[in-house]
């Protein structure tokens, strides 16, 4: 009991010493707290000496100070308190903080986390009627829904041992749009190895950069693989009604075409002239989806150029949708080409954690067959987004960003490497 | 003119063109598009009186074709005969069309017309509608169709206010019509055209139907080459935008439809017989026979 009682006093001295009240001389006493205590066990303002008590000046404002209720009193004395205000401080700029991250931090990734559940559970599916993927999916003349990468070009399955290099890489490379020179700075740094490596593109290797002819002949002088984009889309299928209406050469007829009218129509037409036959085909033959097939680390591999969409088949996946989405419905699952929405990535991510969740600590073999990873291109706004089951590799080389390559190796290592890039867009 | 009345191109039969083979050697788009491609603008005159009328019976018949629509189990093959000569007829002459609206919703899901569908909705550019106006307006285009004796004939006929370039010619939003002369069923064929005042904002791409509709020429070309009733068919390059922005995001995903649900093993609408339990069923109202009291009356 005692030793309490001591120390209570001994912290309130030390707080009236912390103070700095300089006219009560007890500094020096600290260093002998118990002797302290027995000179100093009434309030201090008592032990004041001078004529702050006697003289009837300082205590003038003693009959107003009755008048007001005692717990005023006491109320006021605690606000005026330095210590006071020091925690008011403290707990004011703490609880604002707490809100702050409530609101704009916290909140937002409940509602996030229960709005991307909501939208998985299979409950919810006949709510709304049905979910993208069930319609029999179109086909388009000259466009390729999906192709299977040869499995020899994979990385092998085991990590490289201890000062060896890796046997085989997939060197990924995202939205290159005529680049010429800034891919091959690329595989300069990545000291890409033909023998060895294999190039994979995520679609639009052409339109807006300087040299898109140079950066097809560069892609298929290394056999490299691709995808289509949207920009290959437009072009190749502008080239295709050249070629119905016969005016691949013949420009007479240009003012009779249709949809011609905004600049990015007259460019499009421009360089679906510039290419050649060869370029063209080795083009139309880039798939829609890409399925690279199974890495250690990252399961089911897929390329494409917009995104996927989760627990949909790959022949189920709807072609404009695959190159131009970025965001999703997450009532419909449907996909959408504009950017106010809940992103894909996002839904993506959680639909494979959910599904494979159960399974990853209990068999992690079994996780890593069954999850799918996309890599993608594209969204050049998000810039280089790489998460767990989704990495998107467009960090917009042509409008002065960076060209990325997304290295994969033996036992499915990962390494992202990019080099910057002119702004040809002059934006 | 070339806007005779349709009551007269009926009796002038013989004088029309005929058979499929026989238009490729007609004049194609191409070889005539600079009499006709040229820039269009401004509104183009006044609104004009309602030209296509529709039956009494039913609107999407023609009344001077049918007097009584056709049965359920009739009118879904007639349509896709209807749509499959249009297309290739279309092609022969040259003239670039593609499936809009509806139709293209129902390309969407199994590239066939919806079972409980009666109309089509097909669009044109404005070149291609001066060029269909000046070289083909009524004429009949006859095909011989599989099991159909004696085949059908087909009229082209140009709404002559296709002229008229504003949303104010509200009685005319419909271009042309491809009518069935047996069953009297048509496809609404809609030109779309530049829209002037949008682009004088600064909207280059701009364009508009009559009917109100508003695109942009990014979402409409190039166009892509697809299947609509097996045969070829031209798709607005953004058709999930266009689709979604015309019909909302279930339109393309939710199963059940009209009476009809999707299934997706044989990729077929199939109508649903048994009812919701929590629907009200219809009951047989008991109708009276008998007359009642005059004083009742």
């Amino acid at each position: 009991m005692a030793s309490t009682h001591q120390y209570h006093h001994d912290t309130e001295s030390l707080d009236y010493s912390s103070d700095g009240s300089d006219d009560v001389p007890f500094l020096p006493n600290a260093i002998n707290p118990s002797r302290r205590v027995k000179r100093y066990t009434r309030p201090l303002i008592e032990y004041v000496r001078n004529e702050w008590q006697s003289n009837t000046k300082y205590s003038g404002s003693s009959p107003d100070r009755s008048e007001i209720p005692g717990w005023v009193q006491m109320v006021m004395s605690i606000i005026t308190a330095p210590r006071f205000r020091r925690y008011a401080i403290i707990y004011t700029t703490l609880f604002i903080s707490c809100l702050l991250g409530w609101e704009f931090v916290l909140s937002p990734r409940l509602k996030e986390h229960s709005e991307l559940t909501k939208s998985l559970d299979p409950n919810s599916k006949e709510k709304v009627g049905g979910w993208y993927g069930t319609n029999a999916l179109p086909s388009f003349e000259g466009v390729i829904q999906l192709k299977n990468l040869d499995p020899s070009l994979l990385p092998a399955r085991e990590a490289p041992g201890p000062g060896k290099d890796s046997s085989r890489r997939l060197i990924v490379v995202g939205d290159v749009h005529g680049c010429r020179i800034e891919l091959e700075r690329l595989l300069d740094e990545v000291t890409f190895n033909n023998k060895t490596d294999h190039l994979i593109f995520t679609g639009d290797l052409i339109s807006k950069g300087p040299d898109s002819p140079g950066v097809v002949d560069l892609a298929r002088k290394y056999s490299a693989s691709c995808v289509r984009g949207n920009h290959e889309d437009r072009v190749l299928l502008v080239r295709q009604e050249l070629a119905e209406v016969d005016a691949m050469t013949d420009t007479s007829g240009d003012e009779f075409m249709d949809g011609l009218s905004t600049s990015g129509a007259q460019k499009d037409l421009k360089l679906a002239r510039k290419l050649t036959d060869e370029q063209a085909e080795w083009l139309d033959a880039c798939p829609v989806i890409l399925n690279v097939g199974h890495i250690p680390t990252m399961g089911q591999v897929a390329v494409v150029h917009g995104g996927l969409v989760p627990g949909v088949d790959y022949d189920k996946q709807d072609p404009f949708s695959v190159m131009n989405m970025l965001t999703i419905d997450l009532d419909t699952h449907l996909p959408s080409s504009s950017r106010d929405g809940k992103k894909w990535t996002k839904f993506f991510n959680a639909h494979q954690s959910v599904a494979y969740k159960s399974t990853k600590h209990a068999d992690s073999q079994a996780t890593d067959t069954q999850a799918t990873t996309v890599i993608y291109g594209h969204d050049s706004k998000s810039s280089l987004s790489i998460k767990t089951y989704t990495k998107g590799l467009d960090s917009s080389c042509v409008k002065g960003g960076k060209l990325t390559a997304f290295v994969i190796t033996d036992g499915g290592e990962q390494q992202v490497i990019q080099v910057r890039c002119d702004n040809y867009l002059g934006e | 003119m070339w806007f005779s009345t349709p009551r007269l191109l009926v009796g002038l039969y013989g004088l029309s063109l005929a058979a499929v083979g026989s238009s490729a050697a007609d004049v194609d788009f191409m070889s005539v598009r600079p009499t006709v491609a040229k820039e269009y603008s401004g509104k183009g005159g006044e609104p004009g009186p309602k030209y296509f009328k529709e039956s009494d019976f039913h609107y999407h018949y023609d009344g001077r074709f049918a007097d009584k629509p056709l049965s359920e189990d009739e009118t879904v093959p007639h349509l896709s005969e209807l749509i499959r000569t249009y297309l290739s007829t279309m092609e022969d002459l040259g003239a670039e069309t593609w499936i809009m609206h509806g139709t293209l919703l129902a390309w969407w899901w199994n590239q066939k017309i919806f079972p409980w569908d009666n109309d089509l909705d097909v669009q044109i550019s404005e070149p291609t509608i001066h060029f269909l106006a000046d070289y083909y307006n009524m004429t009949e285009h006859h095909f011989e169709i599989p099991g159909v004796e004696g085949g059908r004939t087909y009229l082209l006929e140009i709404n002559p206010n296709y002229v008229i370039r504003s949303t104010d010619d509200k009685l005319n939003v419909i271009d042309a019509r491809w009518i069935d002369t047996s069953s009297g069923l048509f496809i609404d064929i809609t030109a779309v055209r530049k829209d002037d005042e949008r682009r004088e904002r600064g909207d280059p791409g701009a364009l508009m139907c009559k009917d109100g509709h508003r695109f942009d020429e990014t979402e409409i070309f190039p166009l892509r080459n697809s299947y609509f009733e097996d045969v070829s068919v031209k798709i607005p390059f953004e058709y999930v935008r266009l689709l979604k922005k015309e019909y909302g995001s279930k339109s393309m995903t939710a199963t059940t439809f009209q009476g009809h649900h999707f299934n997706d093993v044989t990729e077929v609408w199939d109508k649903q017989r048994k009812r919701q339990f929590w629907r009200r069923q219809p009951v047989d109202v008991p109708v009276r026979t008998t007359p009642l009291g005059p004083l009742l009356r």
